[in-house]
C-alpha cells in the first residue's frame, strides 16, 4: 500500500539532519495532535487543548530555539545553508496534523527571521532575546505587526505603496523609540503574543524605505494592548486580534536595521513567508491524501471498492499529481530562498515575485482538487470525522493571508511583464 | 429597484402571491435572523430553531401543499415551483441550511400532496403531522450512500441504507449507522428509500419517534448550523402499510427534482447575500494608498463583475428549474427520469458556480473573507456542506450521460 511517503521529496535538497527531524516532527504529529484536533474548533479561544502540544514541540523539543545561534543555546539554522529545506520540511509535517498549529508556531520564528537570518543577523538583539525563547519551559509567541485598519494589505504591497500607508509611527526620543499605532490580524495576537516586531514608518505618508522601521516590542511594554481573538472560519490554533500601542518605548537598539534595511528584509519576510506557506500546503495534503486512501478503500461504489470506478479514479489522479507536482516545486522554492547566491537576495523583486508566483498557484491548484476531493465524498466529505473539511477551511485562509490571491497577481506580473504602474 | 432586482428573474411568471410572500420573507429574514446573526452567530437553540419554527409553521411553508381539508393551504399546482424558488432564495439569503431544511419539507409535499400526484390514504395520515400545531416539522431523507457492506442492496451504484419488509401489520424497517440528508438529531418525519428484497425499492415514511428508530451523537461538520445531523439506527421499526409513500423509482425521481429545486434557490439565496457583502466592502474599500475605491480597481472590479455574472445565471437557472417542474408535460412527460437529469444538472451547475463564486469573493476580502464578523465565511461553508450531501459531481455525471447518450451500465 502506497503512502504519503511515497510521493517525492527532492533528496538532493535535504541533508541527514532534515530526515531526523522530520520523524520528530511526525511523532509529535501523531501522539500529540492528530488525536486531538477535531476538539480545536471549539477550543478557539481558551487554547486548552491547543497549548500543550504546541508547548511539547516548541518548548520541551526546543524549536522556538531553532534560529538562534548554538553558542546563544540554539539550533544554528540562521546560519544553516539548509535553513529553508528544514522549515520546509517541519512545516509540511506540522501542517499535516493542523496548518493553523504549523502557522502559529512558524510565526514565533517569523519576526526573528530580520535578525537571526545569515546575511542580515543582529548579535546584541539575539542576545536580548535568546533567553525569554531558551531559558523557559512554557511556549514563546512572536509575532510580526504588520496590517493596519485602514489599508488591509497595502502594507505587503511594498513594490507598489512603499511604505506610505504605514499609519503606526515611530518617533525618536533621546535614546528610546515611542511607538503608536494599531494593528490587525497578525498571527499569535489575540492576547497570547509575547514578543513582537512592529512594522512602523518614522515619516508618516513618506515613500522613502530609510523611513520604514521593524521595531522589537515585548508585550510586557507599558502601553500595548491585545484584545481577545477574532472568530475564523477555522485555523483555531492561530490566534488573530488587535494590538494598539500607545506611547510604547523600547530602546533604539530594538529596531531590527538601520534605516533602509529595514524595509528590505521586511520584503526579506514578506518572502520567506510566502515560500513557507506552500509547505503548509502540501502538508496539509498529505494528510487529506491518508484520509482518502481510507474513504475510497473502504467505500463502496456498484459493489466495488470506490477507487476502482473509473471516474473516481480521475478525481484520485488529479489529487496525486497535483500533490507530487505541488510538492517538488514546493521544495524547489525553499532551496532557492536557501541559495541567494544562485537565485539572488530573497528580498529581490525578483525573488518575491517568483515566491508570490508560486504561492499563487499552489494555493489555487490545492483548493481546486482539495474542493473536489471533498465532494466526491459526499456527506463524509463535510463530517468532521474525515478531517478533509478542516483542511479545506485552512487552506482557503492560507490563500488568503499576506495580501490574498490580487497581491500575488499583481507582483508576479509586475516583474515578468516589467509592469510599471500597477 | 432592490439590489436583489438587478438580477433578473421571470417576474412574470410568478403570481402576486409569490412575489408578496417573497418581500415579507425578505423582511421578516432580515430582521428575526440578519440582524441577530453578529450577536447569536449560528446559534440553534437561539437563532435558527425559532427561525425555523416561524417560517415553517408560522409563515405556513409546511402547509403548503397539503388539501385545505386537512389542514393546509392547498398551493399543490405544478406553478407551486414558482413559490418554492421566490421564498428559499430569500431564506436561503438569510441561512442556507434553514433554506435546506425548508427544501425538504416542501419537496416531500410535493411528491405525496401536489395536485397531479395527490394520494388520499397517505395525506391523510401524514398531513396532521405539517399542519397540526404551531410547532415546525423538520423532514429528512435517508438516500442511498456510499457504502462498507460489500453485500449492500444498490440503488445507481450505492447502497441502500436500510432494509424493509411488508407483513400483514405494515412494513418493518433495519439498517445500522444510517446516514440521513438533515437533522438526523431533530426529525420529526425520514423519508427512506428502502431495499426490498427480490423487488422494487420501497420510499417508506418514518415519523422520528416510531419505537426502534434511534438516533446517535451529533455529527460535527463543516456548515449548515440548522442541520443538526446524526446518523441513525432501525431496529425492527414498524410502520403501518400506507406509510409507504411509492415504489420502483419515478416517485424518487419526482421527489429529488423538487429537492433541487429548493436546494438551487437555497444556493442563489446564498449567492444575493454574497453579493451583498462583496458590495458594501467594494463600495466602500481604499486599497493603493488614498483614492483607489476597490470597485474601481480594473482587477478587483473585473472579479466583482465576474461574481455578479455567475450569480444572475445561477439565478435564472433555478427559475428555469422552477419552470420545468410546472410544466411537467412540456419537458420530459410520464419520464419522471427527464426530469430529474435537468434537476440534477442544474443544481450541481449552481453548486459548482456558488462555490467558485463565494472563493473569489473570500479572495477579494482577503483577511475578511475568513473572518466570522463579515459572515462571508458562513455562506462559503454552508454552500459546500450542501454540495456534499447533493452527492459526487463525478457521478451526478453518469446520471447526465445516462439521459443524453443511453448509456446503459454507468
Amino acid at each position: 500500500m502506497r503512502t504519503i511517503d511515497d510521493f517525492t521529496r527532492p533528496l538532493e535538497y535535504l541533508n541527514p539532519f532534515t530526515q531526523s527531524l522530520a520523524s520528530i516532527v511526525r511523532t509529535w504529529a501523531d501522539k500529540e495532535v492528530i488525536p486531538y484536533r477535531r476538539q480545536f474548533d471549539e477550543d478557539w479561544e481558551e487554547h486548552n487543548l491547543i497549548y500543550p502540544p504546541g508547548r511539547k514541540l516548541m518548548a520541551e523539543l526546543g524549536l522556538q530555539r531553532l534560529l538562534f545561534p548554538e553558542d546563544l543555546g540554539g539550533m544554528g539554522f540562521g546560519e544553516s545553508d539548509y535553513a529553508f529545506s528544514n522549515m520546509y520540511i517541519l512545516g509540511e509535517e506540522m501542517s499535516r496534523a493542523d496548518s493553523g498549529l504549523a502557522v502559529a508556531l512558524g510565526v514565533t520564528l517569523w519576526p526573528l527571521m530580520s535578525i537571526a537570518l545569515k546575511p542580515h543577523t543582529n548579535r546584541r538583539l539575539l542576545e536580548e532575546f535568546a533567553p525569554l525563547y531558551s531559558n523557559t519551559t512554557e511556549m514563546i509567541s512572536g509575532a510580526l505587526c504588520m496590517t493596519e485598519p485602514q489599508g488591509g494589505s497595502d502594507i505587503e504591497n511594498v513594490e507598489f505603496i512603499k511604505g506610505s500607508t504605514i499609519r503606526t509611527t515611530a518617533v525618536r526620543d533621546g535614546d528610546e523609540w515611542v511607538i503608536n499605532g494599531h494593528k490587525l490580524w497578525p498571527s499569535n495576537t489575540g492576547g497570547i503574543a509575547d514578543l513582537m516586531g512592529v512594522v512602523c514608518t518614522t515619516n508618516p505618508g513618506s515613500r522613502d524605505p530609510d523611513d520604514v522601521a521593524l521595531i522589537f516590542v515585548p508585550n510586557e511594554t507599558p502601553g500595548v494592548t491585545q484584545s481577545g481573538p477574532y472568530e475564523k472560519a477555522g485555523m483555531a490554533c492561530d490566534k488573530n486580534g488587535d494590538i494598539w500601542y500607545e506611547n510604547v518605548r523600547v530602546p533604539l537598539w530594538y529596531r531590527a536595521h538601520d534605516p533602509g534595511k529595514d524595509a528590505l528584509f521586511f520584503l526579506d519576510l514578506i518572502s520567506i513567508a510566502n515560500g513557507i506557506t506552500l509547505s503548509f500546503t502540501t502538508g496539509m495534503m498529505m494528510n487529506v491524501y491518508e484520509r482518502l486512501v481510507d474513504f475510497v478503500n473502504s467505500r463502496r461504489f456498484h459493489g466495488k471498492p470506490l477507487k476502482e470506478n473509473d471516474a473516481v479514479a480521475g478525481v484520485l489522479a488529479d489529487y496525486a499529481a497535483t500533490l507530487e507536482a505541488l510538492r517538488v516545486l514546493g521544495y524547489q522554492a525553499a532551496r532557492m530562498l536557501d541559495r541567494s547566491d544562485l537565485y539572488g537576495e530573497r528580498w529581490s523583486p525578483e525573488m518575491m515575485a517568483k515566491m508570490r508566483s508560486y504561492r499563487y498557484f499552489t494555493m489555487d491548484r490545492c483548493i481546486d482538487v482539495m474542493g473536489k476531493v471533498m465532494n466526491l465524498m459526499e456527506a463524509f466529505g463535510s463530517d468532521r470525522d474525515w478531517d478533509v473539511e478542516k483542511h479545506w477551511r485552512d487552506i482557503k485562509m492560507n490563500q488568503l493571508w499576506l495580501g490574498g490571491k490580487q497581491l500575488c497577481q499583481v507582483e508576479a506580473a509586475r516583474w515578468f511583464f516589467n509592469c510599471e504602474t500597477l | 429597484m432592490s439590489d436583489q432586482d438587478l438580477f433578473p428573474y421571470p417576474r412574470n411568471r410568478l403570481q402576486a402571491a409569490d412575489l408578496d410572500l417573497a418581500a415579507s420573507l425578505q423582511a421578516m429574514v432580515q430582521k428575526e435572523i440578519m440582524d441577530k446573526r453578529l450577536e447569536l452567530k449560528e446559534g440553534y437553540e437561539e437563532l435558527l430553531a425559532p427561525s425555523l419554527a416561524k417560517l415553517m409553521a408560522e409563515v405556513g411553508l409546511q402547509k403548503m401543499f397539503w388539501p385545505e381539508k386537512l389542514g393546509g393551504e392547498e398551493h399543490n399546482e405544478p406553478a407551486a415551483s414558482y413559490t418554492i424558488a421566490a421564498a428559499l432564495e430569500q431564506i436561503g439569503r438569510a441561512d442556507t441550511g434553514l433554506a435546506f431544511l425548508a427544501a425538504h419539507s416542501l419537496a416531500l409535499q410535493a411528491a405525496v400532496a401536489a395536485k397531479d400526484g395527490y394520494r388520499e390514504e397517505l395525506c391523510a395520515a401524514m398531513a396532521p403531522l405539517f399542519c397540526e400545531g404551531d410547532k415546525s416539522l423538520i423532514v429528512s431523507f435517508v438516500l442511498p450512500a456510499f457504502s462498507e457492506d460489500a453485500g449492500a442492496p444498490l440503488w445507481r451504484g450505492k447502497g441502500i441504507q436500510v432494509k424493509a419488509k411488508s407483513g400483514p401489520d405494515g412494513w418493518t424497517l433495519n439498517g445500522k449507522g444510517v446516514r440521513p440528508t438533515c437533522s438526523g438529531a431533530d426529525a420529526g418525519l425520514f423519508g427512506v428509500l428502502c431495499a426490498v428484497e427480490g423487488e422494487e425499492p420501497a420510499f417508506i415514511l418514518v415519523p422520528g419517534d416510531t419505537p426502534g428508530l434511534t438516533r446517535r451523537e451529533e455529527i460535527l461538520k463543516t456548515g449548515l448550523a440548522a442541520s443538526r445531523n446524526a446518523d441513525l439506527d432501525f431496529k425492527g421499526v414498524k410502520v403501518p402499510e400506507v406509510n409507504c409513500a411509492w415504489r420502483g423509482d419515478g416517485g424518487t425521481y419526482r421527489l429529488l427534482s423538487w429537492y433541487y429545486l429548493g436546494l438551487s434557490a437555497a444556493g442563489v439565496g446564498a449567492l444575493l447575500a454574497d453579493y451583498e457583502i462583496i458590495k458594501e466592502w467594494g463600495d466602500n474599500r481604499v486599497i493603493k494608498g488614498s483614492g483607489h475605491i476597490f470597485k474601481e480597481n480594473p482587477l478587483t472590479g473585473a472579479l466583482m463583475g465576474e461574481i455578479a455574472k455567475e450569480i444572475a445565471v445561477d439565478r435564472l437557472l433555478a427559475y428555469d428549474l422552477a419552470g420545468i417542474l410546472a410544466d411537467p408535460e412540456g419537458y420530459g412527460g410520464e419520464d419522471a427520469f427527464a426530469v430529474f437529469t435537468s434537476a440534477l444538472m442544474l443544481v450541481h451547475h449552481i453548486y459548482v458556480s456558488a462555490e467558485y463564486t463565494i472563493h473569489r469573493t473570500m479572495e477579494l476580502m482577503a483577511s475578511a473573507g475568513y473572518a466570522k464578523e463579515w459572515q462571508l465565511e458562513r455562506y462559503w461553508r454552508d454552500v459546500k456542506t450542501v454540495q456534499c450531501y447533493l452527492g459526487a459531481y463525478e457521478l451526478a455525471k453518469h446520471d447526465f450521460a445516462r439521459w443524453f447518450y443511453q448509456a446503459k451500465t454507468l
